[in-house]
């Protein structure tokens, strides 16, 4: 580790400032998805479960965003919406325990109660909200929308005083953070646990094809004739179809069947896209490396060729790998988007790409947490390896252009 | 020059043979007509498709079959699918003048932008203005193309001129003619051209940066030549041959490279038609285009490589 520490390129890197912001940037994220992973498995349902909660309205902003006056009374009407309807069941009561948005609720009130001081005063309101056609600007309009939100929104929440009054947990209050999609799941613990699938298929498919075209082109370059042949025929074909072309059709042969709602699919797609630049950077680095003497030094030796080719002409390839892998992980989360807009993407799961995708609707309607929210984790993941990537490159193969 | 471009033809064949396979495997991993006839069809319907389409035919067959409809380009007997009595050849005729309709444009446009601004770049190196553009490409590069396409939707196509009543851009769809080509074409061009800004801008930089520390430039600079003179006569003209090159290699993408903004638009493109053949599982048209489009890419980079080694006469050689 110290002699890795002591190499030139690495020191380089290490002094680069923006290197080394982007790689504690790198760090979060990936503990980050850890932390989803993690608490996936150990937790009850998943932290699946959580993303697919409702935790309220519909289009909810985010919580330091002022309401429209039309927003509130929807936000207002939605909560007393649910609560008639749970009391027009046959058992009201278990209805109305039943009624829950995240950690909101109702206070346990009877029936009886819930009916006389929730939804006979605040339907008496609604009667006479209707008769004001514009509530904005209209001072008696917004006085009964007070008493509304008092009436029901103030009832809602995790735990309730004497008068029912309700206090919101802070559990609530962070899924409130960036306001509700349009099914009222909280946008934010869905980009949170967007980071571990976007994490999940950079490093997978970026290894898997840093891996292959590594040892693909390792081989080609070394070994030469019908090896080289081979290789640079496969590589040809992959890369003589449109990269989207290429995606779409394996994405969508590989769909169906077993993997269906998996996402087998789209790093079956990713690897077997990727592949081929590292694949070709490596190749002609390996036909440059052994010319060189020290492999001819090995060989003289009596080193057999595996080995030299393994441990003598492949870890000297690793800077390419690494430049590689960063790239094709970049690569590999903005083709992630472009396939969950065409449907060919991540299914049952939230992503940035699906949650992107949802958010066209919305934003027609001028509602753009959803969209900014996905937007900005993947924009400081991805900027962060670009520049990343930069100082790699800068560091280990300069003469790159 | 003859040689090398026969070569180069005679390289590409065991090339796209390879292609065809590759394809025809894929698109076979799930059967094609259990996807056109649901999860348990009736067995006699299956068999009657299946001859019907020829699939009922060894592998080999099928395979000198798609091979000698791409030679001879006779797509006429490939029937689509889902699009009622329409043939494949009639699909890619009427979708290949939208998609250039906007692909073109586009390269334009991006070439033309990008160069300017990687030359300003260039020549204020190290500057103010320099970090800044460098800083914006990066940043522009990072944000995902759907993004950009919704938000250019969003803002010019539907916001835009709303108040007035009037509309400039459509929020999709096409109509043919040179007078309806800025309503329907002009915004995908310009988000297109948008995304691909970041990334070129990057790399003519690069290119200029780097022909600036070659030995004519001191050259040039020992002898007194001005800044102006040394960028734009010395350096432009050097840094050229890259710029052609990647320029040409772009060219294979503009058959396909508009497939997003196709879908998104509404465009009939290649790319939209390509897209619905796949989501409604049209297996003939999704076989066919691919292989033509594979062809294009084929054919284009020939060209490129033709083209390199006429501006550039070492590269014959090799």
């Amino acid at each position: 580790m110290a002699k890795f520490m002591q190499q030139r390129g690495v020191k380089k890197l290490l002094k680069d400032r923006l290197a080394v912001v982007s790689m504690w940037v790198i760090g979060a994220y990936l503990l980050v998805a850890l932390g989803v992973l993690v608490g996936n498995l150990f937790t009850e349902g998943g932290l699946k479960s959580e993303t697919e909660l409702r935790i309220g309205p519909d289009n909810v902003p985010g919580a330091w965003a002022t309401q429209s006056a039309e927003a509130r009374l929807r936000d207002a009407t939605f909560y007393l919406d649910s609560i008639k309807k749970a009391s027009r069941g046959s058992d009201p009561a278990a209805a109305y325990a039943a009624l829950e948005w995240g950690s909101d609720r109702l206070p346990a009130w009877k029936p009886d109660r819930i009916e006389s001081e929730i939804i006979e005063p605040a339907d008496e309101i609604s009667t006479a909200l209707a008769d004001h056609r514009e509530l904005e600007g209209n001072v008696e309009a917004l006085a009964l929308l007070d008493r509304l939100e008092q009436v029901v929104r103030a009832r809602i929440g995790a735990s309730h005083d004497e008068s029912g009054n309700a206090q919101r947990s802070a559990g609530q209050s962070f899924r409130m953070l960036l306001g509700t999609d349009r099914q009222g799941r909280s946008i934010l613990v869905r980009a949170i646990y967007s980071t571990k699938v976007a994490v999940q298929i950079g490093v997978v498919s970026a290894l898997i094809s840093v891996l292959i075209g590594t040892i693909l082109g390792a081989a080609a370059g070394y070994f030469g004739g019908v090896v080289d042949v081979i290789v640079v025929w496969l590589y040809s074909t992959f890369s003589s179809i449109p990269w989207i072309v290429l995606l779409m059709v394996l994405a969508s042969a590989f769909r169906g069947g077993d993997w269906d709602g998996t996402l087998i699919p789209v790093y079956a797609a990713f690897c077997l896209s990727f592949w081929i630049s590292p694949c070709r950077v490596v190749r002609g680095e390996v036909m440059k490396l052994k010319e060189l003497e020290y492999v001819q030094a090995a060989s003289a030796i009596g080193f057999g060729r595996a080995r030299i080719l393994f441990k003598h002409v492949i870890p000297n390839t690793a800077h390419l790998m690494f430049i590689n892998f960063s790239l094709l992980f970049i690569g590999a989360i903005k083709a992630e988007v472009i396939l969950s807009f065409l449907g060919l993407g991540v299914k049952n799961e939230p992503s940035w790409g699906v949650m992107i995708n949802h958010a066209k609707a919305e934003v027609l309607n001028g509602f753009f947490w959803q969209i900014g929210t996905a937007t900005v984790f993947m924009v400081i993941l991805v900027l962060a390896f670009n520049t990343l990537s930069d100082a790699l490159q800068d560091a280990f193969d300069p003469k790159h252009v | 020059m003859w040689t090398f471009i026969l070569r180069r033809l005679l390289y590409n064949v065991p090339v796209y043979l390879g292609i065809l396979a590759l394809l025809m495997g894929a698109l076979r991993v799930n059967d094609p007509i259990s996807g056109k006839l649901g999860k348990n069809p009736d067995p006699s319907d299956y068999l009657a498709l299946e001859q019907r389409y020829g699939l009922d035919q060894p592998f080999a067959v099928q395979y000198v079959k798609l091979l000698g409809d791409v030679v001879t380009l006779d797509f006429t007997d490939v029937e689509s699918w889902t699009n009622d009595g329409l043939f494949v050849g009639e699909m890619l005729a009427e979708s290949i003048v939208p998609s250039l309709a906007i692909t073109v444009p586009a390269l334009c446009l991006t070439s033309v932008l990008a160069i300017s601004i990687a030359i300003i770049s260039a020549f204020f190196r190290g500057r103010p203005v320099d970090k800044t553009l460098m800083v914006l490409a990066v940043v522009g590069m990072s944000v995902s193309f759907l993004v950009y396409v919704i938000f250019g939707q969003y803002w010019f196509a539907y916001l835009l001129g709303r108040g007035s009543g009037l509309s400039y851009f459509a929020i999709g769809g096409y109509e043919s003619g040179l007078a309806n080509w800025p309503y329907y074409c002009l915004l995908p061009v310009l988000i297109s051209t948008f995304v691909a800004m970041g990334y070129d801008t990057r790399f003519y930089r690069a290119v200029m940066v780097e022909e600036s520390g070659r030995d004519y430039i001191t050259t040039a600079k020992a002898k007194g030549a001005t800044k102006t003179k040394i960028m734009f006569v010395h350096m432009l003209k050097n840094a050229m041959i890259p710029i052609i090159t990647r320029i040409m290699t772009t060219l294979p993408f503009l058959v396909m490279g508009s497939l997003l903004l196709e879908v998104y638009f509404n465009i009939p493109g290649m790319g939209r038609v390509l897209y619905k053949a796949i989501q409604e599982q049209d297996f003939p048209v999704v076989q066919t285009f691919v292989a033509i489009f594979a062809a294009l890419f084929i054919l284009s980079n020939i060209l490129t490589d033709v083209l390199y080694a006429l501006v550039d006469p070492r590269v014959r050689l090799s």
